[in-house]
C-alpha cells in the first residue's frame, strides 16, 4: 500500500507536467480545430460558427482548467472533431498498435540473443562476420522500405500473407497472427540488427573487462555456462535499458508501418489529432505514452535493484 | 555489399516461408466473399488516407465538414438526390435523378423544383418524402462544411417550400440556373432519416448514419474504415449488384498498388502518381479508366502585393513556364494543357484562349531584366504531384532568371498565410464541371475573397452574369470573356487539366470506376448502385 | 573450453586485429571526402533544376551515369550533395544527444539525494515526454528544413542518450572507486566530471556511431510525417521516400541511397566496435 501510493505521488507530479506542456505545445500551433477541420474552402462565417460550436474563443487556461478537471476523475472528455468518447477512440485501437509493437519486439529479441551469443563464441570468425554483415544490413534498412519489399514477395509473388489489413486477434488468432506478421517484420529487422550489435558489443566488453570470467574457469565451469549464467543477465539489462530508450523510434516506426500496411493503430489516431489540433484525443494519448515510459523506467529500475546482489556475487 | 542485403533477405523469406509452410490455409486472402450467382460480391476499395480517406468528423451530411472529398462514400450510404451520368465512352454529361424522380427549373431560374420517387425509403425502412427532404435541407445549410450551399443565392423567406408530398421547391433571391449541376457536391443530395438522427441522437448519429443510399453501415471506423451491406430497403429492384461494401483507408499509393496486385482489394480510386498508374497499364490483369478532367491546375498570382502587383513579373511567369516540358516530362502526356479555368471534360471547355501568352524563354528574360529582377515564394499544399510540379516550375522559371523558392505547407499554414495576404504564387486546382459548382471560379478570382489572388470588379461582374444566366449559351460567351479577361491581364497562369484515375481488377465494372465520367468537383462520383463483380 | 582460453589469453593481440581503427575510420573519411569535397572540384551537374524531359533515365545514361530521378536530376550528384544533408544532420543530432542527453541522465542517477527531488522529478518528465509527439508538433509548427529536422531527431537522441547515460552511470555507481568517491567531501560536480565522465564516455560514443546510421533513416522517415530536408534539395532519406513510387520501374531510386547508408552505417559500427575495444583493453 504505502509502495503504490509512493508510486502514483512520483508518477503524478511527472504525468501533470507532460499534460501541462502537451497543451501549449498545441495551442502554439498555427490553426484551431475549427480551421483545420472546415479546410481550404470554407468561408470565415463557417469556421466562426465551427469555433464556437467547440467552445474554442474561451481563454486557454479555462479550456486546460476544464480538462485537467475532467482527467483527474478519469473522464478524459470527447473528441473535438466528432465528439466521440476519447477513451473509446484509443480503446478501438491502442490493441492494435499493442498487438503489432509487442510482436515486433518479441521476434527482434528472440533472434538477437542467439545471433549475438553465437558471435560472441568465436569473436571474429566466420559465424561472427556474417552475423554483423547481417545486422548491419538490417540496421540501414529503413522499414518503410523493407516493407514494401516483403509486401511484394509474400503478398503478391508467393500470395501466403495479407497484404493489408488488420484482423483482430480476439476474433480470429491465426487470421490476426498473419495479418500481423509482415508489419511486425518490417518493424523488427532494423530492431534486430540493432540489438544484436548492441547484445555482441555489451558482451564482449563484459568478457573483456570483467575477471568474473576467469574466476569461473577457475571454478571450473564451461565457457557457455559462464556465458549464460554471468555475463548475460548483466547484458540484458543494458539491452532492457535499450529497447525502453527506443520506445519512442519504435512507435515512431510503427505509425509509419501502420499506414503502409493499413492496421487501425494508435499511430494513425496521434497523426490524425495532432493535424486536426484535436487536443483532447492528443492528451489522453500523451498520457499512455508517458505513463507507459515512467512504468517501463520504474520495471528497469526495480529489476536493476533485483539483478544486482546476482552481479556483485558474480564477481567474487 | 549487396550480397549482403540479398542473403539477408533469402534468409529471412526462408525463415518466414518455413513458419508459413505449415499454416495450411491456402484459400486467398481477406476479404473476398463466397460468391454466389444469386447474390452479388464483397468489394474492398482503397482510398488515399490524405484526402477521400480521412472522414475524422463523422458521416453525418449536416456536420461532415470534409464531405466534398468524401463523395465516394456519402454517395454509398446516402445514395443522392441526383448525380452526374454519362455515356459508357463519357460523352454527353447529364444530372440525372437517382432517389429523385427528376427536376425542374421555374421562375426564370429563380427557383429549383425536385421531384422526389414514390416509395423511397431509407434503409431503416422510414419514407423519404417531401418533409424528411425539407427538414434535411434545412439543416444542411447551416452546416459548417465547404459543401454546404452557402453561396447559393437563397431567397429572403420561403427558401425551402414543400409543394406536395413528393416535391419540394427550392427558392433563389435572383435566377440560379446553376444549382443543379453542383447539387451532387452538395451535402443537400445527401438526406439522412429523420427518425434515425432523434433516436440515435446527433453524436451517435456522426459514426452511424442512416440513409438511403444502396448501403447501409456495419461499422465505421473514423478515418480508417467503412463497412457496408446492402440496402434492403433500396428504392430499385435488383440493385445495388454487391452484397458488401468496404472502404479501406491507405497512407500509400505504392501500397495500396501492391495490395490490388495481391487481390487483398479490387478498386483503388483516385490515383495520382504516373508511375504507379503506368504500372497498372502495363499489368494484365488490371483496368485503368482515366477520367476526364475538369479542374486544371493554376499557379494563383497575388496581385495585391510585390512582385505580382506588376504585371510584367506576371507576364514574365506566363513566359517562363514551359507547360509542354511538365506535361510529357511529368505526366507522359497524358493531361491536356490548360489556357483557363476549364477542362476537356466540363461545361464551356475552351481549349485554347485567343492572346494568351505561352512559353517564350527568351521574351522571359528580356521581362526579368527589364524589372530588375523577380523574387518569388511559390507555396502548394503537400502532394506528391503538387510537389514534383513545383519542383520543375522552379528550375523552369530560374532559367528565365527568376529567384524561386518552393514551400511545401499543410493546410493550417496554408490558411494563415492566405489570411495575412503574405503569399506570392501558390499551385492550386481550380475550376469543376460547371464553374459555378462546388466552391466554384470565383473563390480563386473574385475579389476579396480570401483565397483569391486578384481584385477586379470587372471579372467579378463576369462571373456573376454568368452564373445568373439561364441560357447555356450565354454562360458560355461570359465564361469565354471571363477566360480571356484574365488571360490579358495575366492574373494566372494554367498549366494542364489533371484528373485522378481509377483502378480496378478485372472483373469489376461500373459507371465511374470502369467508365468515365467528369469529376464535378476534385473525384469522380462513382454509381455504387451499378457497381458489379465478377470473378474470372 | 578453447573459446575462453582464447578470450582470457589473447586480449592484447585481439586489440591488433587488422579490422582495427583504420579500416572504418578510413571507410569513413572516403565517404566524406565523396560527399564533400567531389562536388567541388568534379563536374557534377546540380542535384536540383534537372530538366523534366530527363526524368527517370536508367544508369549508364549519357551525362547521367546512376541515371536521372523522376524530376530528371541526376542521381550520383544527389547522393554526394544528399549526403552531406543526411551525414552532417544525423551527426548535429546525435552530438546534440550526446551532449545535452547524456549530461542530463548523469546527473539524474547521480542525484539521489545530493539534488533536489524536484528537479529529479522535471528531468524525468523531460525523459518522459513521448518522443513522437514531439516530433509531430515541431513538424506542424517548423516547415520542412533543415534546422527542424536536426530538432526534430534530437528529440528522440536526447532521450535515448539520457537514459543510455543514467543507466551506465547506475552500473558505475556501484564500483568501488565510485563509492569511495562517494564517501569523500567531493562535490557532486567533480564526482560527474572526473569520475562518471571518462567512464562512460566509450560507451556513449559507441552509443553515438550507432545511433548516427540510425539517424539517417529516420530523417527519411520524417519526410512521411511532414519535417525533414525540403524538397527538391536531397537527402539519402527523402531520395528513398520520395523514390518509392517507382518501386518497380527504377529500383535504383531506392537501392543505390541505401546502399549509401549500408556503406556508412557499416562504416560507423566497425568504428564503434573498435573503439570499445580499444577502451575496455587500456
Amino acid at each position: 500500500m504505502r509502495f503504490a501510493a509512493r508510486l502514483c505521488l512520483s508518477v503524478a507530479p511527472v504525468l501533470f507536467a507532460v499534460s501541462l506542456i502537451t497543451f501549449f505545445a498545441i495551442e502554439v500551433l498555427p490553426g484551431n480545430t475549427a480551421e483545420q477541420l472546415a479546410g481550404v474552402n470554407a468561408t470565415a462565417e463557417q469556421i466562426e460558427r465551427l469555433e464556437q460550436a467547440l467552445q474554442l474563443d474561451r481563454p486557454p487556461w479555462v479550456r486546460y482548467g476544464e480538462w485537467i478537471g475532467g482527467a483527474i476523475v478519469g473522464d478524459l472528455g470527447v473528441s473535438l472533431a466528432n465528439r466521440q468518447s476519447v477513451v473509446s477512440l484509443i480503446a478501438e485501437r491502442l490493441p492494435v498498435t499493442l498487438a503489432l509493437t509487442s510482436f515486433a519486439l518479441a521476434l527482434a529479441l528472440a533472434a538477437a540473443v542467439p545471433l549475438a551469443l553465437i558471435s560472441v563464441y568465436r569473436p571474429g570468425g566466420a559465424v561472427d562476420r556474417t552475423v554483423a554483415i547481417l545486422s548491419m544490413t538490417g540496421l540501414s534498412l529503413a522499414g518503410y522500405v523493407l516493407a514494401p519489399l516483403l509486401i511484394l514477395v509474400f503478398a503478391v509473388q508467393l500470395g501466403i500473407l495479407p497484404s493489408i489489413g488488420y484482423v483482430p486477434l480476439s476474433d480470429d488468432l491465426i487470421g490476426g497472427i498473419r495479418s500481423l506478421i509482415l508489419p511486425a517484420t518490417a518493424l523488427a529487422v532494423p530492431l534486430l540488427g540493432l540489438y544484436t550489435r548492441f547484445l555482441r558489443g555489451d558482451l564482449l566488453e563484459q568478457i573483456d573487462s570483467h575477471d568474473y570470467m576467469l574466476a569461473a574457469k577457475a571454478r571450473g565451469i564451461g565457457p557457455w555456462r559462464a556465458l549464460l549464467r554471468h555475463a548475460l543477465p548483466n547484458s540484458l539489462f543494458g539491452l532492457m535499458t535499450l529497447v525502453g530508450l527506443h520506445l519512442g523510434a519504435l512507435l515512431g516506426g510503427a505509425v509509419i508501418v501502420e499506414q503502409i500496411f493499413a492496421l487501425p493503430g494508435i499511430g494513425q489516431l496521434l497523426l490524425q489529432s495532432v493535424n486536426l489540433r484535436d487536443i483532447t484525443v492528443i492528451q489522453a494519448i500523451v498520457l499512455l505514452l508517458a505513463t507507459a515510459t515512467v512504468l517501463a523506467n520504474l520495471t528497469v529500475d526495480v529489476l536493476y535493484a533485483a539483478l544486482d546482489p546476482r552481479i556483485r556475487h558474480g564477481r567474487a | 555489399m549487396p550480397t549482403g542485403r540479398l542473403s539477408s533477405e533469402l534468409i529471412l523469406s526462408a525463415l518466414l516461408v518455413g513458419l508459413m509452410g505449415c499454416s495450411g490455409d491456402s484459400a486467398p486472402a481477406s476479404n473476398e466473399v463466397e460468391q454466389s450467382p444469386a447474390d452479388g460480391s464483397e468489394l474492398t476499395v482503397l482510398l488515399d488516407a490524405g484526402t477521400v480517406g480521412a472522414w475524422p468528423a463523422g458521416l453525418d451530411p449536416a456536420t461532415n465538414t470534409t464531405a466534398g472529398f468524401n463523395l465516394t462514400l456519402m454517395n454509398a450510404v446516402f445514395g443522392g438526390l441526383f448525380q452526374l451520368a454519362a455515356d459508357p465512352e463519357g460523352s454527353n454529361p447529364r444530372i440525372v435523378g437517382v432517389l429523385a424522380e427528376g427536376y425542374e427549373i421555374t421562375n426564370d431560374g429563380r427557383t429549383l423544383v425536385i421531384h422526389l420517387r414514390d416509395s423511397v425509403r431509407f434503409s431503416d425502412g422510414t419514407p423519404l418524402d417531401a418533409e424528411a427532404l425539407r427538414f434535411n435541407i434545412e439543416r444542411n445549410i447551416a452546416a459548417p462544411c465547404a459543401c454546404a450551399p452557402i453561396r447559393w443565392p437563397w431567397a429572403e423567406e420561403n427558401r425551402v417550400v414543400i409543394v406536395d408530398n413528393l416535391t419540394v421547391a427550392l427558392n433563389f433571391s435572383r435566377p440560379y440556373s446553376a444549382a443543379i449541376n453542383g447539387l451532387p457536391v452538395i451535402n443537400v443530395n445527401w438526406p439522412a432519416s429523420p427518425a434515425a438522427l432523434a433516436a440515435m441522437g446527433e453524436d451517435e448519429f456522426r459514426v452511424r448514419p442512416v440513409g438511403a443510399g444502396p448501403f447501409r453501415i456495419v461499422s465505421n471506423q473514423l478515418s480508417s474504415r467503412l463497412e457496408l451491406e446492402r440496402n434492403p430497403h433500396y428504392w430499385q429492384a435488383g440493385r445495388p449488384l454487391l452484397d458488401r461494401l468496404v472502404f479501406q483507408s491507405i497512407a500509400s499509393e505504392q501500397a495500396a498498388y501492391l495490395a490490388l496486385l495481391a487481390g487483398d482489394a479490387q478498386v483503388i480510386e483516385g490515383v495520382t502518381s504516373t508511375a504507379i498508374i503506368e504500372q497498372a497499364k502495363a499489368e494484365a490483369g488490371l483496368t485503368v479508366t482515366p477520367q476526364p478532367p475538369t479542374a486544371p491546375y493554376v499557379i494563383q498570382l497575388n496581385t495585391s502585393i510585390a512582385p505580382f502587383n506588376d504585371a510584367r513579373a506576371r507576364e514574365a511567369i506566363y513566359l517562363a513556364t514551359d507547360v509542354e516540358a511538365i506535361r510529357q516530362g511529368l505526366f507522359k502526356g497524358w493531361y491536356p494543357a490548360a489556357e483557363s479555368f476549364t477542362g476537356p471534360g466540363g461545361l464551356f471547355h475552351a481549349a485554347e484562349v485567343p492572346g494568351y501568352a505561352r512559353h517564350d524563354l527568351d521574351r522571359a528574360r528580356a521581362l526579368v531584366d527589364e524589372i530588375g529582377g523577380v523574387e518569388v515564394k511559390l507555396g502548394t499544399l503537400q502532394s506528391f504531384v503538387a510537389e514534383q510540379v513545383v519542383t520543375a516550375l522552379q528550375s523552369q522559371w530560374r532559367e528565365a532568371g527568376i529567384d524561386v523558392s518552393i514551400e511545401t505547407v499543410d493546410i493550417g499554414s496554408l490558411i494563415q498565410a492566405l489570411r495575412s495576404r503574405e503569399w506570392q504564387a501558390l499551385l492550386q486546382t481550380v475550376g469543376s464541371y460547371d464553374p459555378e459548382s462546388g466552391s466554384g471560379v470565383t473563390l480563386r478570382f473574385g475579389s476579396g475573397q480570401l483565397f483569391s489572388g486578384v481584385a477586379d470588379p470587372a471579372l467579378d461582374a463576369l462571373f456573376a452574369d454568368a452564373a445568373s444566366a439561364t441560357d447555356m449559351h450565354d454562360r458560355d460567351a461570359l465564361y469565354t470573356t471571363a477566360a480571356k479577361h484574365i488571360s490579358d491581364n495575366r492574373y494566372a497562369p494554367f498549366l494542364f487539366a489533371f484528373s485522378p484515375t481509377q483502378i480496378v481488377t478485372r472483373g469489376v465494372s461500373g459507371p465511374g470506376l470502369t467508365t468515365p465520367i467528369p469529376p464535378i468537383a476534385i473525384n469522380t462520383a462513382v454509381h455504387w448502385q451499378d457497381v458489379s463483380l465478377h470473378h474470372q | 573450453m578453447a573459446a575462453l582460453d582464447a578470450v582470457v589469453a589473447a586480449s592484447p593481440a585481439r586489440a591488433a586485429q587488422p579490422a582495427g581503427i583504420a579500416l572504418p575510420s578510413g571507410l569513413l573519411c572516403l565517404v566524406a571526402v565523396l560527399c564533400f569535397l567531389v562536388p567541388l572540384v568534379g563536374s557534377l551537374p546540380s542535384p536540383t533544376g534537372g530538366d523534366v524531359l530527363a526524368a527517370g533515365l536508367p544508369p549508364f545514361s549519357n551525362g547521367h551515369i546512376l541515371g536521372t530521378d523522376l524530376n530528371g536530376n541526376d542521381v550520383l550528384s544527389r547522393l554526394a550533395y544528399g549526403g552531406r544533408s543526411s551525414l552532417v544532420i544525423a551527426l548535429l543530432a546525435n552530438l546534440a544527444g550526446l551532449v545535452v542527453g547524456a549530461t542530463l541522465g548523469a546527473i539524474s542517477a547521480q542525484a539521489g539525494g545530493a539534488v533536489d527531488a524536484v528537479s529529479m522529478r522535471i528531468l524525468d518528465a523531460f525523459i518522459a515526454f513521448p518522443s513522437l509527439v514531439l516530433v509531430l508538433v515541431i513538424a506542424q509548427a517548423l516547415d520542412a528544413s533543415v534546422p527542424g529536422t536536426i530538432v526534430a531527431l534530437s528529440c528522440f537522441t536526447i532521450p535515448a542518450f539520457a537514459r543510455v547515460a543514467r543507466a551506465a552511470t547506475l552500473r558505475l555507481r556501484e564500483q568501488a572507486f565510485m563509492l569511495a568517491a562517494g564517501l569523500s567531501d567531493a562535490p557532486a560536480w567533480r564526482i560527474l566530471a572526473f569520475h562518471v565522465g571518462p567512464n562512460i564516455v566509450p560507451q556513449l560514443t559507441s552509443f553515438l556511431f550507432l545511433g548516427v546510421g540510425i539517424s539517417i533513416i529516420v530523417e527519411g522517415a520524417l519526410s512521411y510525417l511532414g519535417l525533414g530536408v525540403p524538397p527538391p534539395a536531397p537527402s539519402w532519406g527523402n531520395m528513398i521516400f520520395h523514390g518509392q513510387q517507382a518501386m518497380h520501374s527504377q529500383p535504383s531510386l531506392i537501392l543505390l541511397p541505401s546502399l549509401c547508408i549500408f556503406v556508412t552505417v557499416l562504416a560507423c559500427n566497425l568504428l564503434a566496435d573498435a573503439l570499445r575495444r580499444r577502451w575496455t583493453a587500456q
